[in-house]
């Protein structure tokens, strides 16, 4: 312990004065608030955009019938901003159209009328002039979608009301009503299950990856990085000849990084709750994210006790791949490029685990994804608010955390010098017949 | 012949042996055509020892092999107590992969090496102890201080708070960096990062201190501060210092033996003097072309 804690410090003081290191820590608390400020301004300036103008729409009406001019009428009375167009060709309008600020040509066709009388399917044909694929462009032909929509309806209705005037049309239209409850542990909630996965997912689904992927691939960066530099700049030679053990040597190394690792964690999740605040502060995403989060049972305390235990596994499982790759690279250089090889045990685990039941793999892939320890944060994100922690979440993280123990054992027989420098030599060699290869 | 005529050579394997007087102090060992060993007498019954008894380093029949790439080839020498012996050799020579053998930090595929006694092997641990260890070209953690990296390294090596406090006060004053002391080691110059790394091993005070090319890439006016540092407080602190060079100018003024290097043999050993008068060289680079031009 006594050679411990000034390694620790000299890694830790050593790392957090890099710029390379504290810009790429700072940067996510800057960054994130910044692009989601952008995101919720955007949408909501194209919101007002169509509110305030109007969607501009052009109609070409060929069946000039009563029919048609209610049509028109009804779609104007949504909203929609409409001019109406000669009989023109269809492709002279589009022409004219793409010169203005009009992105939606409607046509009426012949017959429009009599097939409707006729209780025959009517048609309109509805063309998008696609200018960009931007948000607001998104927004105004979904909006038509719905005012088209909305037209089919009120015409069914129309027609029920005219059949039978007794019965209520809404009734005709949607025979059953479905009220949806999602049971999840001693609590009934009044939501489908889809908004709720829906919103597990938007949390859950998507931070904890987003974090997990994120930060063991920095911490991972980081240890390759402060390895490297150590051969580089030989500071682990002269390490290696101090009477102090490797065990410590490395201790130090993966105690340094994880702190490092874990304030650039925390700083991440401050930043990245900020995003999420500045996007769905959007009055009607809001409000339902709101109700269902009233709603959800929370966690228990042992779960967000098992998620950071099993996080911190995680990132000294990270650190020691990181650690290895540094400590195999005889320059930053060659880290950079080996680094990218940690992504494959924590990418791996982390997809089987949201895309499909690990439970229903193969027992040989079961023991491989139970062994890495990234798998651990995400079985417990899924199931914390649900359910129990299942039981091989219980019995995975020892073991997993066994499986970490025996990667720092092997790790610091890797720090023997004898073995380093003779793999360094044969990695360069490889490196270097690899450019020369005709 | 006189009463000096008959040497017992611990490394010779050759079948060619000779031998001759060069003044009265020292004889020269020919055990190969290319191999000359100019030993002071009284130094002689040093060759059989096996334990330390004055002597700090001790080498034989070191064989280092990469692959199939020899690096060392049947290296023996030996360095005494006190000494500041000198590896001098070209590129390529072995003087690094020899350092890094007596530093702990390479296995030897054959041979052993004995520091004070210790090998290098079996007794890594005690011989980390007693060695302040300086790789070529050896950086320092960038973001630290020159003060902040002396105590670390300090406290590392050190049990006592004392020792380490008392390790770093005399490092400030080794370096001779000054206030500059204070500032991140990013700020330094070669130099100055030279003379933090020599103040490192010395502030240890350790029995061996095992200097790897400590003047490479320096202009003339560090080069020759680093040089007088280590002539200085080797002295002082009555340190042995085993170091390589390339600069054999550099080797004459700090060195009391040397050792001639080349493709992971040694082809002469001998004072700086004796060389050049033995091999009728004004300086040692010409004694160090003329060896290599025989071998």
């Amino acid at each position: 312990m006594g050679s411990l804690l000034p390694l620790i410090e000299k890694e830790i003081k050593d790392l957090l004065r890099d710029p390379r290191i504290y810009i790429g820590l700072l940067a996510p608390i800057l960054t994130m608030p910044i692009l989601g400020l952008v995101i919720s301004t955007v949408m909501q300036s194209s919101i007002e955009t169509i509110s305030r103008e109007g969607i501009k729409v052009a109609v070409i009406d060929l069946d000039r019938t009563s029919t048609s001019r209610e049509f028109m009428g009804f779609i104007r009375s949504l909203g929609l901003n409409v001019s109406e167009f000669p009989p023109l060709e269809i492709e002279d309008a589009i022409k004219e159209l793409k010169g203005s600020d009009t992105r939606i040509l409607i046509v009426v066709p012949n017959g429009f009328e009599s097939n409707i009388t006729s209780f025959r399917k009517a048609q309109v044909n509805v063309f998008f002039i696609v200018k960009s694929t931007g948000l607001t462009s998104i927004g105004i032909f979904s909006v038509v979608e719905n005012v088209l929509n909305a037209y089919s309806k009120a015409l069914v209705e129309s027609f029920i009301s005219s059949k039978s005037p007794e019965v209520n049309p809404e009734d005709v239209l949607n025979p059953l009503t479905t009220v949806s409850y999602t049971v999840v542990k001693d609590r009934v909630l009044k939501v489908s299950p889809g908004v709720l996965f829906n919103q597990f997912f938007m949390s859950s689904g998507i931070m904890v990856p987003i974090v997990l992927m994120l930060v063991s691939t920095s911490v991972a960066q980081i240890a390759a990085t402060a390895t490297a530099v150590e051969n580089e700049e030989k500071t682990l030679e002269t390490l290696l000849t101090l009477p102090i053990g490797r065990y410590s040597i490395l201790m130090g190394k993966l105690i340094g990084s994880a702190v490092v690792a874990m304030l650039g964690t925390i700083i991440f999740i401050v930043g990245l709750i900020v995003y999420f605040q500045s996007i769905f502060s959007l009055p009607i995403v809001a409000e339902e994210g709101l109700t269902i989060s009233l709603e959800l049972p929370t966690a228990s305390f042992e779960s967000y006790v098992m998620l950071f235990i099993s996080l911190l596994i995680a990132i000294f499982f990270a650190t020691s791949l990181g650690v290895i790759i540094g400590a195999l690279s005889s320059d930053v250089r060659i880290s950079g490029s080996l680094v990218g090889f940690v992504q494959i045990p924590i990418m791996v685990p982390m997809f089987m685990v949201i895309y499909g039941d690990v439970r229903s793999l193969p027992l040989a892939l079961q023991i491989f994804i139970y062994a890495l320890p990234p798998s651990y944060p995400m079985l417990i994100a899924q199931s914390m608010f649900f359910t129990e922690l299942p039981f091989e979440v219980l019995l995975g993280i020892p073991y997993s955390a066994a499986f970490t123990v025996f990667l720092v054992y092997l790790t610091s027989k890797l720090l023997v010098p004898e073995k380093l420098l003779s793999l360094q030599h044969k990695l360069l060699m490889r490196r270097m017949k690899g450019r020369t290869m005709p | 012949m006189n009463s000096f005529s008959k040497i017992i050579h611990y490394s010779s394997k050759v079948s060619f042996n000779s031998y001759s007087d060069v003044g009265n102090n020292f004889k020269i060992v020919l055990d190969s055509p290319i191999l000359v060993k100019l030993l002071p007498l009284k130094e002689l019954n040093l060759l059989n020892m096996s334990v330390n008894n004055g002597v700090a380093v001790d080498v034989r029949n070191l064989v280092k092999l990469f692959g199939s790439s020899k690096a060392l080839d049947d290296l023996s020498f030996q360095v005494r107590e006190g000494e500041v012996f000198g590896l001098i050799g070209p590129n390529g020579a072995g003087k690094t992969t020899a350092l890094r053998i007596l530093a702990t930090l390479l296995l030897p595929t054959r041979g052993s090496v004995k520091i004070f006694g210790y090998d290098v092997i079996s007794q890594a641990t005690d011989v980390r102890r007693i060695i302040g260890y300086l790789a070529e070209d050896a950086g320092a953690y960038r973001n630290l201080s020159g003060l902040e990296y002396l105590s670390i390294m300090a406290r590392v090596y050190f049990r006592s708070k004392n020792d380490a406090l008392e390790a770093v006060n005399r490092a400030v004053d080794i370096s001779g960096l000054g206030d500059k002391i204070h500032d991140k080691i990013k700020t330094y110059s070669k130099g100055m990062k030279r003379r933090l790394q020599i103040a490192r091993v010395f502030m240890l005070k350790p029995k061996l201190a095992i200097l790897d090319e400590p003047t490479a890439g320096l202009d003339v006016v560090h080069a020759s501060y680093i040089r007088k540092l280590i002539k200085d407080y080797a002295s002082k602190y009555g340190i042995t210092v085993i170091m390589s060079s390339h600069n054999m100018f550099e080797v004459e003024y700090v060195c009391d033996r040397v050792a001639l290097i080349n493709k992971g043999r040694i082809v002469a050993e001998g004072t700086p003097d004796q060389l050049k008068t033995f091999w009728n060289a004004s300086n040692l680079e010409e004694v160090f072309i003329k060896v290599v031009d025989i071998g």
